[in-house]
């Protein structure tokens, strides 16, 4: 399948796995085995095998990556079978939604903290732009939407190339997030609806916009999605009371 | 989800930068139950709970975060509005990761440079953030006088817009 086509069918999927939708699970059960949650509302009766990225029930695959806020390697799966694991997939130079899933997910993480559970769960976002996203980004990008980078429990994972980041995170043996970079490279960040802080936007000739899928995985420790959080940044009172139901499914 | 959601979803990925205004949910005839947020001391106001809507006069709520840089280019218009809006309950309120490395401080500061003169607080238990269904800053909901909402939106705004709001309301 060619790149662009495999993009917009992901990122047409993905709109249809809307998380929260108003409409009741029309599946009549469809509950996975491997979750403790049910299948999400969706408006539309979607199949999870039928999208492109590990959607509800469905295992996460495993890539070791580098942690470069923690100088070392980790794996997408490392933490299962300990932890619950939230994964989203972000640039920094983003000035669309990747504020604001970074921002979900350091949210989360305070959640954790305040909850004492801080070392029972990890955050995973993977950037796909590796060659501008040095661990100094990486930081400031983590601390401008909230996180706490320094804590063991924010993983924030960098693909050592391009060629990797697409291996990982766009292909369809990875986590098919579809990305691509915008026409014209220098796309304009000014009015989209849930921006939040764009990394150094005064950089000239650096900014660079990539059209991509949205995606937040809730994933349990038995290394099951839980939820698939798509197109539209989730709200984060949703994560967190989504999180800690699955704890207390552990329990 | 509503059919309108849905499309502005897919319309914002397919315009990541464009200038998609995204309506949020319907108005309804229902008044919305008052919230708690978490006021904090910024220019000089007292710490403390902080309800809202009130009843009995309009209402302006703007949702925002310090991280957010349309939210800091919003601000200059909610103010122009307060300024001739009359008797109207301003607030603003964060829903961001506060503790770590955002501060309640840090807050006040983003406020102190970008905010205008009224309440500004932290949604600390996200109650706010559930009962106005925010899924992205900055957020304006208008309240009448009987904490009906009659208008809710994200994206950046004008002080045009916000007055024909508060107009209706």
């Amino acid at each position: 399948m060619q790149r662009r086509s495999f993009l917009t069918s992901a990122a047409f999927l993905s709109g249809i796995a809307v998380a929260g939708c108003v409409g009741s699970g029309a599946e009549g059960g469809g509950g996975s085995e491997d979750t403790v949650l049910g299948p999400p509302d969706r408006e539309y009766d979607v199949d999870p095998a039928d999208l492109a990225y590990p959607a509800y029930g469905q295992p996460i695959p495993d890539f070791t990556l580098p942690s470069p806020l923690h100088d070392r390697a980790v794996s997408t799966r490392e933490y299962v079978g300990e932890r619950e694991t939230l994964l989203t997939f972000v640039f920094t130079r983003c000035g669309g939604p990747c504020p604001a899933q970074t921002a979900a997910l350091a949210r989360t993480q305070a959640a954790a903290a305040e909850g004492g559970y801080a070392d029972e769960v990890v955050f995973m976002p993977i950037t796909f732009d590796p060659a501008y996203d040095t661990a100094g980004r990486i930081r400031e990008f983590s601390e401008i939407n909230g996180a706490d980078p320094t804590a063991a429990n924010w993983q924030f994972l960098r693909p050592e190339t391009p060629e990797r980041a697409k291996a990982v995170v766009g292909s369809e043996s990875g986590f098919a997030v579809g990305f691509e970079e915008a026409e014209g490279g220098h796309g304009g960040h000014g009015g989209s609806p849930d921006q939040g802080e764009v990394l150094e936007p005064e950089a000239a000739g650096e900014e660079q916009s990539f059209v991509h899928t949205n995606l937040l995985l809730l994933v349990n420790r038995d290394g099951f999605v839980e939820r698939a959080y798509s197109p539209q940044p989730p709200r984060p009172d949703i994560v967190i009371t989504d999180l800690e139901a699955v704890r207390e499914g552990y329990e | 989800m509503r059919r309108r959601d849905f499309l502005a979803g897919i319309g914002g990925l397919a315009v990541v930068g464009g200038g998609a205004v995204v309506a949020t949910r319907s108005q309804t005839d229902e008044s919305v139950e008052p919230v708690t947020v978490e006021r904090i001391d910024a220019d000089g106001d007292p710490a403390g709970d902080l309800r809202l809507p009130e009843r009995g006069r309009p209402t302006l709520l703007t949702v925002f975060a310090t991280w957010c840089s349309v939210c800091r280019r919003t601000m200059p218009e909610v103010v122009a509005v307060h300024d001739d809006a009359g008797d109207t309950q301003f607030v603003s309120v964060t829903n961001e990761a506060i503790g770590q490395t955002t501060t309640r401080a840090d807050v006040a500061d983003w406020w102190e440079s970008y905010g205008g003169p009224w309440p500004v607080a932290v949604d600390t238990d996200l109650e706010l953030t559930a009962a106005f269904d925010v899924r992205a800053v900055p957020h304006t909901v208008v309240l009448d006088s009987t904490n009906r909402i009659v208008y809710d939106e994200q994206g950046e705004k004008s002080a045009a817009e916000l007055r024909d709001a508060l107009a209706s309301a």
